[in-house]
């Protein structure tokens, strides 16, 4: 069995075990209960909104608790001295971290299609969910390369929250619409995210569209590459006898 | 096994190297001890032979072929045995033994290894259920799983009562008689001076001493034999020169006509070697 298999079949068995994963589905139908308590005849709105939401910050959260647990048991020392890439490790924790989101879409669809009114391409939804998700969790990554514990980890997405996510809320809102700070706001990663989350509702032009699809391609190429250069340094650091 | 030649390291925010020209060899099928007290560039050093540091100067060979040049197949090839516990707490011994096996092509007799150390019966629990020996007998089998040619140890016995120790330095000796190499770093000097073939002291990142334990203790000790006897009603102590005592009438004479209360080699113990190498006291 390839390595890649078996760290896959093993990460799923300890997100499962962890809680990690019966955490991840309390949050989708925590999103649900936002939906279901949504008073707007058409959820269309909301809906990528809170996608967005998962897509981003429990992303990252997903990547920085399960590394989190790995250093405070010791198993991450023993997982570096293991035949394993660094490219299957950031791989498989990639790849959980996308599936979860994509699950959380999937119970929220399922719920909007039969008790709210939604006009969304669930296929457009898919690839940008995924998009996100995988550009965050390589977000995750980086913070937990530079987080000593579960705390400085919190403060640093914290750090995030506030560059990032808060600004393109109250932008997305219109609570927030100087044009300088909007054109600024093109440089953050979560204005793409959103971006391209509403594409599948079809409120965006095209032009959009291509600026959020590039931004986020190409930043997780380039975070991607980022991770596996400095996972080096980390595994100097976190591992050995 | 290992050659070093040479081998220097600088951690990259730090002004002054750790590692300074370190040149030793591990051979084949010995147990060899990496002493020192901490900081002196032990664990630096071992990072460095398990590549998870490789940015160094100087040259490692493994088999005869740069350290280098491996890649992540070197990892099938070792085992790293670490002090503290490494496992995932809420899975069963079990599932964390399967998980690792199936990352390695050569699989060891895994049952047989828990039932020598005695956590078989335990293997369904999980390993946050585990005492701390529990969890370092574990780390021994981890180790060990993929039968290993090289084995890095770092304090295998600590934290383990005088039964399990006993078992784990056994398993330890067996794994050299079958051909295997180990590379142990420990404070216990007991453990060093059952297990080692030869030992290295380092010292502010350099060998200060490497011998084999006889050796050092010829060197470092007393070559005497001290004798303790009741004279006069008084308790009297006499050396004798260890290398010309077969000949010394006066020793023969001394334990003929004395009453002898105790004899004495004067050989030194590793304990005291580390002290006067390393000038620190170790824990044992």
């Amino acid at each position: 069995m390839p390595n890649l298999v078996v760290l896959l079949f093993g990460e799923f068995k300890r997100i499962v075990e962890y809680k990690i994963a019966a955490a991840s589905i309390v949050v989708a139908l925590i999103w649900i209960g936002v939906l279901y308590l949504t008073e707007a005849p058409d959820i269309t709105f909301f809906f990528p909104l809170l996608l967005f939401l998962d897509g981003t910050s429990m992303a990252i959260l997903m990547v920085g608790v399960t590394i989190f647990f790995e250093k405070q048991e010791g198993s991450l020392r023993t997982i570096l001295v293991t035949p394993i890439s660094k490219t299957d490790y950031l791989l498989t924790k990639i790849l959980i971290t996308v599936s979860a989101s994509v699950l959380t879409l999937v119970l929220l669809y399922i719920y909007a299609v039969i008790f709210k009114p939604v006009s969304l391409n669930f296929f457009a939804l898919l690839g940008a969910v995924m998009l996100v998700s995988l550009f965050h969790s390589l977000v995750g990554f980086i913070l937990s390369y530079y987080s000593k514990d579960f705390t400085s980890l919190l403060m640093n997405m914290f750090v995030y929250t506030l560059a990032f996510m808060i600004p393109t809320m109250l932008e997305h809102f219109n609570l927030l619409a100087h044009n300088l700070f909007s054109k600024l706001l093109y440089l953050a990663p979560t204005k793409a995210a959103i971006t391209l989350l509403y594409a599948s509702a079809g409120t965006i032009s095209s032009g959009e569209l291509i600026y959020a699809l590039l931004y986020l391609v190409i930043g997780s190429a380039l975070l991607f590459i980022y991770a596996l250069k400095h996972f080096d340094s980390f595994a100097a650091r976190e591992g050995g006898v | 096994m290992f050659q070093v030649k040479n081998l220097t390291y600088k951690y990259p925010r730090n002004q002054a190297n750790t590692i300074k020209g370190l040149d030793f060899e591990i051979r084949q099928g010995e147990i060899f001890g990496l002493l020192g007290p901490s900081g002196v560039g032990k664990s630096t050093t071992q990072k460095i032979m398990v590549r998870l540091l490789t940015n160094y100067r100087g040259e490692i060979y493994y088999r005869n072929r740069d350290l280098i040049t491996y890649d992540k197949d070197y990892y099938q090839e070792i085992g790293v045995g670490f002090e503290v516990p490494v496992h995932f707490s809420k899975l069963t011994a079990e599932e964390n033994i399967a998980f690792f096996k199936k990352l390695y092509h050569n699989k060891a007799d895994t049952d047989t290894l828990m039932k020598r150390l005695g956590i078989y019966d335990d293997r369904k629990k999980k390993v946050s259920e585990f005492s701390k020996g529990m969890k370092i007998r574990l780390n021994f089998v981890r180790a060990m799983l993929n039968n290993p040619v090289m084995l890095f140890l770092d304090e295998p016995t600590i934290g383990l009562d005088p039964a399990n120790a006993r078992i784990l330095k056994n398993l330890i000796k067996e794994y050299r008689e079958q051909g295997g190499t180990i590379l142990l770093s420990t404070h216990l000097m007991n453990d060093v001076d059952e297990l080692c073939d030869r030992v290295a002291f380092m010292v502010d990142g350099q060998i200060a001493e490497i011998d084999t334990p006889q050796n050092l203790k010829r060197k470092y000790g007393k070559s005497t034999v001290e004798v303790e006897y009741v004279k006069d009603s008084s308790l009297v102590k006499t050396a004798f020169n260890l290398e010309t005592i077969s000949s010394d009438n006066l020793f023969f004479e001394l334990v003929r006509r004395e009453k002898i209360i105790s004899i004495h080699s004067n050989e030194t113990t590793l304990d005291d070697i580390f002290i006067k190498v390393t000038g620190v006291e170790s824990y044992a």
